[in-house]
């Protein structure tokens, strides 16, 4: 009796089984890679696969499957895919670094937005050409922006006993006096050394600043690389437009200017600080420690990015050079990869990510929607997502209208743009800016002009 | 029987030495230990840190909190400030560069008390202040119970199936002679010596694409069961230094190949065993970039390595925790260890070797 | 040559001639031998053979990872460039060769000598002082670059405190700058190595117990005393074992990667000292996507390092001691 039934129950598992895998078989794979930009964290993946499970039960033609790689190994293991003939089919969110990481790998999405008549007009058409590459087509629909902005300790203001920085971009900033300056670079300089204060309380104006044993520091540009700390005394790029290798007068000034303030006047963590446990640690989230006056980020790192800093802080513009701002922006995209199997699928999962979804995946992701009808009550939608989960910040009194203001003072070519033979033109950027940032004897002239011969060689080989 | 004296003096003495070499051999084990160990004692420690303790430029190196003073709502450190009338441990609540306003925590209705110099040079009055929630934090975080499921399970049934492989290969090629054995000696020692990550792709693309085993333990688990060569490599050596006497007293008593081998050279080679199987054990548990990459698509399979970067991921830095994580990953493996050394007791083992 | 392979008795010399014509004895002698390697011939044949011949066939090739279908074959162009016209082949092998003849005495004695350490009968509470030497091994990776990024920071790391506190100016941006100073940086490789020697430990440690107790008893009843008996008695009877240590050491060093990859983020800083072969070959392959190079790059580590396996196991005739061979 027991064993009939046992036999019976048995059976009828491998039906079950055997069923639900041939329905699971019935419908089109669509894998979604998630490594290139945000997305990886560890609250940020139950939400999205709380998407994916949500997309997986409105309909039965496709599967969605999420892949989540760690940024560190992301585009390895994407390039591995790729090589072995197994590439994903959507991959997002990328800023332009991912996509110029894996040149040639991006599908045209002309064809399919034409076939399915699918609306650009949500969105500001200069962002629609932004992701248009010429010779490769449409390689991406907009996603999000992401706004960068001064972020500033309140309280670190209060105990220098100075008044904080313009709420507004083209104010002037007002001192102790009541002076007005220019809100610019020498303006923020000066601050941002009054800012920086020594173990025994002296700060970066005085003689006795004893930079050996620095606990506090005035400015940094945090989560950048060195064309974007750069891009703060303008927008360039290392490859003008015949392809050679330049180094713009601006960023060569603001090399400069970067090198003096990490080993000449201290204000901002030079490499042997950035690594120290007063500065976080090698995690360089270096405003979290509560020990940084100030710093430039983009709106991914709200809330997360804070999550342990136990002061207040709001934002500020982003100082002018030269009388220009340059607020440098991030945007951000989901694109399907040329050797998808199942383009119009994964097309059709994009437009669900893109349209129905995203707004949940840009509050996920911490960026302003790129669609029109979306941006309105987008700050009100920030607030309140922040709010929930980070409850120890006043999200509503924040100065969010210098945030939105950034947007006009994007960088154009932005700091992230192509370059002949990317990803070896990135590495021995790499190489200049750990060179500069760990030698105080070091020659930021002749280290930019060997960078810009070695980059020549390399756009060269490019052909 | 009876010991005369100085054969008693003799023991006593020799007593009294060996208890004097104990105490120096063990005293320079445990100096050599403690330079070896500083930097994880550095990390178990943060580990028990808050972020803010671990960032605080004058903070002591056990884990310790300044005490604070609950003012009007908000919580201020308390420091030691020194006045006309001797030190006191008042709560600063105004910051300044030159002067500050303190609470004094017993007289909190007396109001702000100004202080003439710089706070930065006071002592703050700390507590210990161990961070254990750090533990329970990161377990959460990554589901860590079903991560550790999934690495025993891997690091078992491969440890297993590579052990009993890899055994008999290298007695193949420790006691038998065959036709190109060099030869297939030399491919083996190539497969180590050839960097894997240069035969990524073509094996990933015959697992993934040929096989269809993405998202699946199979192309890990599988290629294991036949062995490998690190293994088979020690476990020959190992075997070449066991004399042949015993087996071939074993065969003169009729025992068969098969039979010599599981009944005189494995019970023999207990100590290689238990080394090689520890080191695939942990190899196994710290293999971080195959299940990252066979794994993709399937995070409910993720072993902890795997795990452990979701801590670690694009913006985030909570290196309190990924300590924590990691000393937890440690525990059983070393659970393990300390079990399994027990094989490496001199003297133990009969080599056999009495002539 | 390879006639230390050929420990068992007769020393037939093989040929594809007298391989199919064994006779008796010696055809089920072979008959068992490759029944006992048939799991590795089985798992070589099916999971390794065709795709080491595969990435020796993308050295031949112009192939970008993330454009496979617009791979070229070039011939020997990419040897060519690798042997003739690139200096970085052998900048990168000078300074892999440099830190491993630097690296590897210094691990193999410490390995041995803590084996010896930890299997003494004079030492207390052995087993918790052994797996207390192995734990560091069991660290993973990811909190081990945590632990020695910070560890060894000038200004707040641990190292550079503990050496203060015997005087020496060690802090700060004119002290012992570890991973900036191309005069310290292998020295701190050195002892991040050493922090992985556990299983080195194990392994030596393992064969310590085979080193049968009357040949101990034997040297102190004819008065040799602790080093003597050391270095006649427990150094011959584990060469195989030490062996077996220095063929992965070297192949290890060879490959040595991820620890310049991960603390000074593969770019050869300071002045190139950490510009390793592998780390070439990875920066190659997968961070600038070209497999074809890249692929050439690892193949010819290859030779190299299997003709360095292939002298050491020929010197292994004349130091290292087998007690299962017949002589």
């Amino acid at each position: 009796m027991r064993k009939s039934k046992l036999i019976t129950l048995l059976v009828l598992l491998l039906l079950v089984m055997a069923v639900s895998m041939a329905q699971a078989q019935d419908r089109v794979r669509v894998r979604w890679y998630v490594g290139l930009g945000a997305g990886t964290d560890a609250p940020l993946v139950a939400a999205q696969e709380e998407i994916v499970a949500d997309f997986n039960a409105s309909q039965d033609n496709i599967e969605l499957v999420l892949e989540i790689v760690d940024n560190e190994q992301a585009y390895d293991v994407l390039s591995t895919q790729i090589a072995a003939g197994n590439a994903p089919d959507i991959v997002g969110p990328m800023g332009i670094r991912g996509r110029a990481s894996f040149p040639g790998a991006w599908l045209d999405l002309s064809a399919l937005i034409e076939a399915g008549s699918y609306d650009l007009s949500d969105f500001d058409p200069a962002l629609v050409d932004f992701y248009k590459v010429e010779g490769a087509g449409q390689l991406g629909i907009p996603f999000a922006v992401f706004p960068s902005f001064l972020m500033y300790n309140v309280d670190l203001f209060d105990e220098a006993g100075i008044p904080y920085p313009p709420s507004a971009y083209g104010e002037p900033y007002v001192d102790w006096d009541g002076a007005e300056h220019e809100w610019n670079i020498d303006t923020l300089t000066e601050i941002a050394k009054i800012l920086s204060v020594d173990i025994h309380g002296n700060d970066a104006t005085m003689e006795e600043y004893d930079t050996e044993n620095i606990v506090q520091f005035g400015y940094g540009s945090q989560f950048t690389d060195v064309r974007g700390r750069a891009t703060l005394f303008g927008s360039g790029n290392f490859a003008d437009a015949e392809g050679n290798a330049v180094i713009p007068e601006a960023w060569r000034k603001a090399e400069h200017w970067y090198h003096n303030a990490m080993w000449n006047d201290y204000f901002y963590p030079n490499g042997v600080y950035s690594g120290s446990e007063i500065m976080g640690g090698g995690s360089a989230n270096w405003f979290d420690t509560g020990n940084m006056g100030m710093v430039t980020i983009h709106l991914w790192y709200l809330g997360w990015g804070t999550a342990n800093l136990d002061a207040a802080w709001d934002f500020g513009p982003v100082p002018s050079h030269n009388g220009i701002t340059t607020a440098k922006l991030h945007a951000d995209t989901f694109s399907i990869m040329k050797g998808s199997e199942n383009p119009q699928e994964a097309f059709e999962v994009l437009t669900y990510l893109l349209g129905e979804r995203a707004a949940d995946l840009t509050s996920l992701y911490g960026g302003m929607p790129a669609r029109l009808s979306l941006q309105d009550d987008f700050i009100e939608r920030t607030v309140a997502v922040q709010s929930e989960a980070y409850p120890g910040v006043d999200w509503a009194n924040l100065n969010w209208d210098v945030v939105l203001a950034g947007l006009q003072h994007p960088d154009n070519p932005n700091h992230e743009e192509g370059m002949p033979s990317f990803l070896e033109a990135s590495a021995r950027y790499g190489e200049y800016g750990q060179l500069v940032d760990n030698n105080a004897d070091e020659d930021v002239d002749a280290a930019l002009d060997a960078l810009r011969n070695d980059l020549q060689a390399i756009f060269d080989a490019a052909g | 029987m009876m010991k005369n004296k100085n054969y008693n003096e003799y023991e006593l003495s020799k007593r009294r030495r060996d208890l004097l070499l104990q105490a120096a051999v063990t005293l320079f084990a445990l100096v050599i230990l403690a330079v070896y160990l500083m930097p994880m004692a550095y990390g178990v420690i943060t580990s028990l840190k808050t972020k803010t303790q671990t960032s605080d430029p004058g903070a002591p190196i056990l884990p310790a909190e300044a005490i604070t003073f609950e003012y009007e709502g908000d919580s201020y450190d308390v420091l030691q400030v020194p006045t006309e009338s001797g030190i006191h441990n008042w709560a600063l609540v105004k910051k300044g560069r030159r002067a500050s306003e303190f609470v004094n925590p017993a007289n909190p209705e007396a109001g702000l008390i100004a202080w003439e110099g710089n706070w930065r040079r006071l002592e703050p009055v700390r507590e210990f202040a161990v961070q254990w929630d750090n533990y329970p934090r990161a377990w959460q975080t990554i589901d860590f119970a079903r991560l550790l499921a999934n690495t025993l399970m891997y690091a078992f049934v491969t440890m297993i199936g590579t052990v009993a492989a890899s055994s008999c290969a290298a007695y193949g090629f420790a006691r038998f002679n065959f036709p190109f054995k060099n030869l297939l000696f030399m491919i083996m020692i190539g497969t180590i010596v050839l960097p894997p990550a240069v035969t990524l792709v073509p094996t990933y693309a015959f697992f993934v694409n040929v096989l269809g085993w993405g998202g699946t333990w199979l192309p890990l688990i599988v290629p294991a069961m036949f062995g490998n060569a690190y293994n088979i490599f020690l476990l020959r050596q190992y075997f070449l230094t066991i004399p042949r006497e015993m087996e071939e007293a074993a065969q003169i008593d009729g025992a068969g190949r098969v039979r010599t081998f599981v009944s005189v050279i494995l019970p023999q080679a207990v100590p290689a065993l238990t080394a090689v199987s520890l080191f695939h054990f942990f190899f196994a548990w710290n293999d971080f970039f195959g299940p990252l990459i066979y794994l993709a698509g399937n995070r409910s399979a993720n072993p902890i390595t795997v795990g452990l970067t979701e801590f670690n991921g694009l913006y985030s830095s909570e290196t309190q925790l990924i300590l924590a994580a990691a000393v937890i990953s440690m525990i059983p493996p070393l659970l393990i260890f300390f079990l399994a050394q027990r094989v490496f007791i001199q003297g133990i083992v009969v080599t056999g070797v009495d002539k | 040559m390879f006639t230390e392979f050929g420990a068992a008795r007769g020393r037939t010399k093989w040929s594809l001639r007298t391989a199919f014509r064994l006779q008796g004895a010696q055809r089920d002698e072979a008959k068992w031998g490759l029944l006992f390697l048939s799991p590795w011939l089985i798992g070589f044949s099916l999971f390794y053979f065709t795709p080491m011949i595969v990435s020796f066939v993308f050295s031949l090739y112009d192939f970008t990872l993330s454009a496979p279908e617009e791979a070229r074959f070039v011939g020997l162009e990419n040897w060519v460039r690798m042997l003739a016209q690139d200096p970085k082949t052998w900048e990168t092998l000078y300074v892999t060769f440099k830190f491993a003849l630097i690296s590897l005495p210094i691990g193999m004695v410490s390995a041995f000598l803590l084996a010896v350490l930890l299997n003494s009968k004079h030492l207390m509470g052995r087993n918790v002082m052994r797996t207390l030497f192995y734990a560091p091994t069991m660290v993973p990776l990811i909190a081990a670059i945590l632990i020695w990024s910070r560890v060894l920071n000038p200004h707040t790391g641990w190292l550079n405190q503990l050496i203060e506190i015997t005087g020496i100016q060690a802090t700060g941006i004119n002290g012992l700058r570890w991973l900036d100073d191309p005069n310290l940086i292998y020295l701190a490789y050195t002892f991040i190595g050493l922090w992985g020697i556990g299983n080195a430990i194990l392994i030596n440690l393992a064969s310590l117990q085979g080193v049968p107790t009357e040949m101990y008893e034997a040297a102190s009843i004819d008065g040799a005393g602790w080093l003597r008996q050391l270095w006649s008695i427990t150094v011959p009877m584990v060469t195989p074992v030490i062996f077996y240590n220095l063929v992965l050491s070297v192949v290890g060093l060879l490959q040595y990667f991820i620890v310049p990859w991960v603390l000074n983020l593969g770019s050869g800083y300071p002045e190139g000292s950490t510009n390793f072969y592998m780390i070439y070959f990875y920066k190659q392959a997968f961070t600038f996507q070209n497999m074809g190079y890249g692929a050439t790059l690892a193949w010819f580590m290859f030779i190299i390092g299997l003709a360095i396996t292939i002298f050491l196991f020929w010197s292994g005739r004349f130091w290292v001691y087998y007690a299962g061979e017949n002589r």
